[in-house]
């Protein structure tokens, strides 16, 4: 019998077992719609991270206080525990004694020292809380990798002035906020006078402004040192380098070390690497869901072949072949797989679209969801292969039934 | 002139293994069947026919002995081989039509065809032709359960002998219709025989009908008890084991 007739039998048996074939077939929906929505977080999230990546820079380097042995990313904390070089001996800081000494590296390019904290700012009568954070104007423009879409960075002659992320200036206020309005920030005025392509709603400001704002910043100590290397091949090296230099200068060891030297990029490949595992352990919880589908199939197409017994025998009568046999009953079970994948996919865009509103704005959903091409047609093919894979062993049963005892099953 | 021998069964044993128990269906038969030949097989409940039938059609296989189908002994052939003999050179038509319940009559008769890879446009031509033949051009697209028994038959029959099979399996046809649409399906088969020169095995325990053949085999207790020539009922062989 030729392929496309026992895919035409195999349609009809669907066809024919209308209400069986859909029970089963939401099995697979259900399997099938869990992990396109879970693959789809899994996506949005590696496009965020990748899009971080890229904005951060291979190049750039992080030098913050406090230093946690088992660091993954993010692995440092402020103050508390250990010695302080320069600063207070309760508080661990970086400061400007640390820039001095990395000024000395030659590996390194440009060094630029920010800090940071929760303001609140006012515009037109509203008022909000959003992050703000003080720059070395003179180098951060150089350094920093986030771009402008309207307006201009900071330059070193710039005092009272702010550049600010995208949804500050679109949608944070009542109004938008644009190029030379003024903002009051903890009751100091500001001019915008650059708004960043970044969606966020934070503020960037000269250091020195930033520590009129921050009430709890010291002048000259730093949340962190940004630093830019001038070969990116030698990032190892150089962080080494800085590492050595900082221990002697800051009179610590390995042993009750008191910093932290982060590469951007080996934080975000970390990031990425727990995302991704993440990610795999939530599809194969929903993987579970579709092999429960897969059982669901072959007890269906086991039913199927007992009812269909007799048929088996009246077909094998006439001349059929126990690979025609077999041909359509897999063909029957990939076709369940193949309805069950199509709305499965259905199902799993509308939950990937519901996903970030159900859940709320989490990790897991900030960089939103993306159902691929690749996941389509991953998910299609998955579900295929499972209907067939489940149906093969009915299948196998059905074909090699003796026609005689066939004929005779009622 | 001699007859060509169409199927020969040899000394042939059909043994069930009914748990520990062997029981016999079929004991030592030996029987040639010509080509054109309109034989009815008889016999009581469980004498052994339908067994036979299965046998003849490559169904099952004997427990011992040999069965030859175009001279080609069936015993020794694998499963896609018999297939192919089954679709075509056999055609079947059983008690209980045994049409696929989901397929019209159109699509029924159309199915043997299909398994054996005809192109489409020849087969639609000769499914049609066959139906229109046993009067059923105007049901064609009715599916089993809109047709009364003797259509069903009809269909049956149209779906045995679209392949143009040299021989026609018929077991206990009228077993389940009333005695003129019966006697309706028999002359149907009778013509085939005598217009299209048919080989013809008909199972029945009826003799009445047995009577449309030309040589009746009378099975008793899984042995041939007679073979007699219609009318002349000339014994010339009977099976002493």
């Amino acid at each position: 019998m030729k392929l496309s007739k026992c895919l035409k039998h195999a349609f009809n048996m669907v066809i024919h077992s209308k209400l069986r074939s859909w029970l089963t077939i939401i099995g697979i929906v259900i399997g099938v719609g869990a992990v396109i929505a879970i693959v789809s977080l899994g996506e949005g999230m590696q496009q965020t991270m990748t899009s971080q990546l890229g904005q951060l820079g291979g190049d750039l380097l992080t030098v913050t206080a406090g230093y946690s042995r088992g660091q993954g990313f993010g692995g440092h904390f402020r103050g508390g525990g250990g010695s302080s070089s320069q600063a207070t001996e309760e508080e661990i800081v970086v400061d400007r004694f640390d820039v001095q000494v990395l000024k000395g590296i030659p590996d390194i390019e440009l060094i630029d020292v920010n800090i940071r904290g929760n303001v609140d700012v006012t515009f037109l009568g509203k008022t909000g809380s959003v992050s703000l954070t003080g720059v070395d104007q003179k180098i951060w423009s150089q350094i920093t990798t986030l771009d402008i879409e309207e307006g201009r960075m900071l330059d070193s002659a710039d005092q009272n002035v702010v550049v600010i992320g995208a949804r500050l200036a679109s949608s944070y206020f009542d109004q938008p906020l644009g190029i030379n309005k003024m903002i009051t920030i903890e009751g100091n005025a500001f001019r915008v006078v650059g708004i960043l392509e970044s969606e966020s709603t934070s503020i960037y400001m000269p250091i020195q402004m930033a520590y009129q704002v921050l009430d709890d910043k010291e002048n000259g100590v730093y949340d962190s040192i940004i630093v830019k290397i001038k070969d990116e091949d030698n990032l190892d090296a150089v962080i080494e380098k800085i590492e050595s230099k900082l221990m002697l200068s800051r009179h610590v060891t390995e042993k009750d070390r008191d910093f932290t030297v982060s590469s951007n990029k080996q934080q975000q490949e970390a990031r990425a690497e727990m995302m991704a595992s993440m990610n795999m352990f939530l599809i194969a919880i929903a993987a579970v869901s579709l092999i429960v589908g897969a059982v669901g199939i072959a007890n269906t197409m086991f039913t199927s072949v007992l009812e269909k017994t007799k048929q088996i025998g009246i077909m094998k009568a006439i001349g059929a072949r126990n690979k025609d046999i077999l041909l359509i009953f897999l063909f029957n079970a990939g076709l369940i797989g193949l309805v069950g994948g199509i709305l499965g996919i259905f199902l799993g865009a509308l939950l990937s679209g519901s996903l970030p509103a159900l859940m709320g704005q989490t990790f897991l959903t900030r960089g939103g969801t993306i159902v691929s091409m690749n996941s389509v047609i991953m998910a299609i093919t998955v579900s295929i292969l499972v209907g067939m894979i489940a149906g093969a062993v009915p299948a196998y049963k059905g074909s090699r039934l003796k026609p005689v005892d066939a004929l005779r099953y009622e | 002139m001699k007859k060509e021998p169409l199927v020969v069964l040899k000394d042939v044993w059909k043994i069930y293994q009914m748990g520990e128990v062997e029981v016999p269906a079929l004991r030592g038969v030996t029987l040639n069947i010509n080509k054109g030949d309109f034989v009815a097989i008889i016999g009581a409940s469980g004498s052994g026919k339908s067994t036979m039938m299965n046998l003849v059609g490559c169904l099952d296989m004997p427990s011992k002995g040999h069965i030859f189908l175009k001279s080609r002994d069936i015993t020794k052939l694998p499963e896609s081989d018999l297939a192919s003999l089954r679709g075509i050179t056999i055609g079947f038509i059983f008690q209980l039509y045994n049409l696929i319940p989901t397929m019209n009559a159109y699509e029924n008769v159309l199915l043997p065809l299909e398994l054996q890879g005809i192109p489409d446009s020849i087969a639609a031509k000769r499914a049609r032709e066959v139906l229109t033949l046993v009067g059923l051009g105007d049901k064609m697209h009715n599916l089993p359960t809109q047709l009364s028994g003797g259509e069903q038959q009809r269909v049956s029959i149209a779906r045995s002998i679209v392949g143009d099979p040299e021989i026609i399996l018929a077991d206990e046809i009228t077993g389940a219709l009333d005695s003129v649409t019966g006697k309706e399906i028999l002359q149907m088969l009778y013509r085939l025989w005598k217009e299209k020169g048919k080989t013809i095995l008909l199972v029945t325990h009826d003799l009445k009908l047995a009577m449309y053949a030309h040589t009746i085999v009378e099975l008793k207790d899984g042995k041939i008890l007679s073979i007699k020539q219609n009318g002349a009922m000339k014994k010339f062989r009977r099976n002493k084991k």
